[in-house]
């Protein structure tokens, strides 16, 4: 399995895309720092795509950390866990970065608490086997994978045991692990390569085997040479491939990794299982491994608390359903000129409204921008240049569905494939005119009538 | 010379004449039938074409009415009169119809909506209402003002960020209601020119309301309690407006317990 690979024949890039500042360096450099066990937690009920929990717990009981809170709620659905030891409250209503205003269960911690190094090897420390893995049968892992809560760490959430599930119509012969991270200033998903490439490699390993996959790549970006060092070295005698990929925006998305490691083009409105391959990201990966061989459920992460705004970027590994206003204040707060607070990164992320909102299982990190990052550009008129068209990962043809959204043109806008749109930003970043293009497309999903 | 002129003249009339038979013979042979009625009916109503009636212009509705024995009372901008004069054209009684008019459900005014963020995206509610934090309460009115664009009778105004009704002007078309991307305006009947509204949509209980506005129902069932014409719909209550007779039910008691400053008075006579 170790000889040569035929299949990853991948140009190792995409077609199109941007090319945005990286602005990693604010946290880059900064080792993971253990987050100390917050006050309270707050979880919220639906942290994913799909279904919302159903509550399992009574108001002011005693949770210990792992122990169910929600059950998921239908197939594409995941169950929620409680990530502190402590007292249940009675249920509250927050709305999250996202716009959903979700129910959420508060735990006041409560006795003793795993802290620090303790919690770091709970999570990705010990020992993680590359070999004997044979044992675990696809329908262990995906039942360990499903009970475990876990979701796409990388940002959209989707629960990751439905991409696992059985399906013999798509056969699955490459799983591609996610390394890229290339929204800019975030760097969670780069700290976790080098500090725990371990758990990624047997996680890998894992989700291939419950796939069936029998190429195994892991695509990261090359402006992280440490990373691919380190990950090269840690997949030594597996059957693990570490491929670099050219440093481009947004090379991280699905439809532009598939095409950059296996030259495989994923039909529009298609997924990547239509080409036999599935993604996950390396969180996701970490995840796996642990929740197989140590049957512990997805209820830490890590994310990345960084940009121009915050007076001391850090990393950090934080129990999911902590505040943000909480990670912030470890972080030592808001420098003077700080602006906006996004959940994830300035091209995909969500402006945070309300800081006391938490932090769910697909928050990536929290990317504090300044007043100078954030002004934005007098509109003016759509010139036809046709740089959003040149830009767009998918080849859409941005300004039309754009300008159909805003007319609610519904036909044009089809026939222009607007829901293929995956809102990478790439249109409006490059836009000349400052056309808030991606924001159209958005309303217009939005606003388009469902058939 | 004067030849010229009358052959020129004498092949005129003949077409002339020969044309005339033509238009005459086509009118006779290609005669549409149209009920006068419909004709009649399309002049009685107001040519708003405003699609309240839930028919595509006035026009249609005309011939619904004719052809398809719709109602003769749905014309919300004709109101009773335009109703009566399709009756006595149509030869059918009427009853008495109650004009359907939108109410707001929200009474905060900007000051009163707490957790704002500055928002920078598109100026429109429906782009607002795709983002968090704009606003604490994700359920009240977010006035950018996506209702007065669908309304043709200048009947909406935002005062203070908020939405009114201005219902001296407002004709019950209902194009409002479907503008609006939170779907707090919703068509009450108008007994009355003043009826009480409960102008809250929150479905959140308690403090969750109060952390996020100053005027805003908070669920407490004091109206409930303490007048049958209410009933609670979730965390917020309903006005059961089958059985509301405005001239006769007082509603003292309730706007005394209620705590909140959401169940107010709307309509003409309201100043």
């Amino acid at each position: 399995m170790t000889g040569t690979n035929t299949t990853l024949i991948g140009k190792g890039t995409f077609a199109r895309g941007v090319h945005p500042p990286h602005r990693k360096s604010f946290a880059e450099d900064a080792q993971i720092e253990i987050f100390p066990t917050p006050k309270q937690v707050i979880i919220p009920l639906i942290q994913h795509i799909g279904a919302p929990c159903k509550l399992a717990i009574e108001p002011r009981v005693d949770v210990r950390v792992g122990d169910i809170l929600g059950e998921a709620g239908g197939f594409v659905s995941a169950p929620i866990h409680a990530s502190i030891n402590g007292k249940t409250a009675k249920t509250v209503m927050r709305t999250l970065p996202t716009g959903r205003h979700v129910s959420c269960v508060p735990i006041k911690a409560d006795g003793e608490q795993l802290e620090g190094q303790a919690l770091w090897d709970d999570v990705f420390g010990g020992d993680w086997p590359t070999t004997g893995l044979e044992k675990y049968k696809q329908e262990e892992i995906q039942k360990a994978v499903s009970d475990a809560g876990i979701v796409g760490m990388g940002g959209a959430a989707f629960p990751t045991h439905v991409k696992f599930a059985k399906n013999d119509k798509k056969p699955i012969d490459t799983l591609i692990i996610n390394g890229c991270e290339c929204e800019p200033y975030l760097t969670s998903d780069y700290r976790l390569m080098v500090e725990a490439p371990a758990p990624i490699i047997t996680g890998a390993l894992l989700a291939a085997q419950a796939v069936g996959a029998t190429n195994i790549a892991i695509g990261v970006e090359d402006n992280k040479p440490k990373a691919i060092e380190i990950l090269k070295k840690a997949a030594e005698g597996t059957p693990v491939k570490i491929v670099p990929l050219k440093t481009k925006y947004p090379q991280g998305g699905e439809r532009s990794l598939v095409p950059a490691v296996v030259n495989r083009t994923i039909p529009t409105l298609g997924l990547p299982l239509d080409v036999g391959v599935v993604v996950i990201n390396v969180g996701t990966a970490t995840a796996v491994a642990r929740a197989v061989l140590r049957r512990k459920p997805l209820t830490h992460r890590i994310m990345a608390v960084t940009g121009a705004g915050v007076v001391n970027p850090k990393n950090l590994l934080v129990p999911i359903g902590v505040s943000y206003s909480d990670v912030l204040e470890f972080c030592g707060g808001f420098k003077p000129d700080a602006a906006r607070a996004v959940s994830g990164g300035p091209m995909m992320g969500f402006t945070i409204g309300d800081m006391d909102s938490p932090v769910t299982k697909g928050t990536s990190g929290l990317t504090i921008l300044t007043h100078d990052e954030i002004k934005k550009a007098a509109e003016t008129t759509c010139v036809r240049c046709g740089r959003c068209v040149d830009v767009c990962p998918l080849g859409l043809v941005p300004t039309k569905i754009a300008m159909a959204s805003k007319y609610k043109a519904w036909d044009t806008a089809k026939a222009y494939s607007l829901l293929a749109c995956v809102e990478c930003g790439s249109c409006a970043y490059t836009c000349p005119a400052s056309v808030p293009l991606v924001q159209l497309i958005r309303i217009g999903k939005a606003l388009m009538p469902k058939e | 010379m004067t030849i010229t002129i009358i052959l020129a003249a004498a092949i005129m009339l003949i077409l002339a004449l020969l044309m005339g038979y033509v238009l005459g013979w086509a009118n006779v042979k290609f005669h549409v039938f149209v009920d006068p009625r419909i004709t009649a009916i399309s002049k009685a109503l107001p040519g708003a074409n405003c699609g309240g009636c839930g028919y595509v212009g006035c026009n249609e509705y005309a011939e619904a009415i004719v052809n398809d024995g719709a109602d003769v009372n749905l014309c919300a901008p004709g109101g009773d009169g335009t109703a009566e004069a399709i009756a006595e054209i149509m030869g059918v009684e009427i009853g008495s119809s109650i004009p359907s008019r939108p109410v707001v459900h929200c009474s905060a005014i900007s000051s009163q909506r707490l957790k704002q963020n500055e928002y920078l995206g598109e100026q429109t509610c429906t782009a607002a209402n795709l983002v968090a934090g704009v606003q604490g309460c994700v359920y009240g009115c977010l006035g950018f003002g996506d209702c007065i664009d669908a309304c043709d009778y200048h009947a909406i105004k935002i005062i203070d960020g908020l939405a009114q009704i201005d219902y001296q002007n407002c004709v019950g078309c209902g194009a409002c209601v479907k503008a609006c991307p939170r779907n707090i305006i919703s068509m009450v009947p108008f007994k009355s020119n003043k009826i009480l509204a409960v102008k809250c949509a929150s479905k959140d209980f308690g403090k969750e309301v109060s952390d996020v506005c100053e005027v805003g129902c908070i669920g407490c069932k004091a109206c409930a309690k303490n007048s049958e014409r209410f009933t609670m719909d979730g965390n917020v209550p309903v006005i059961d407006y089958e059985n509301y007779d405005p001239e006769n039910d007082s509603m003292d008691i309730v706007l005394e317990k209620c705590p909140r400053e959401m169940l107010i008075w709307v309509g003409r006579d309201v100043s």
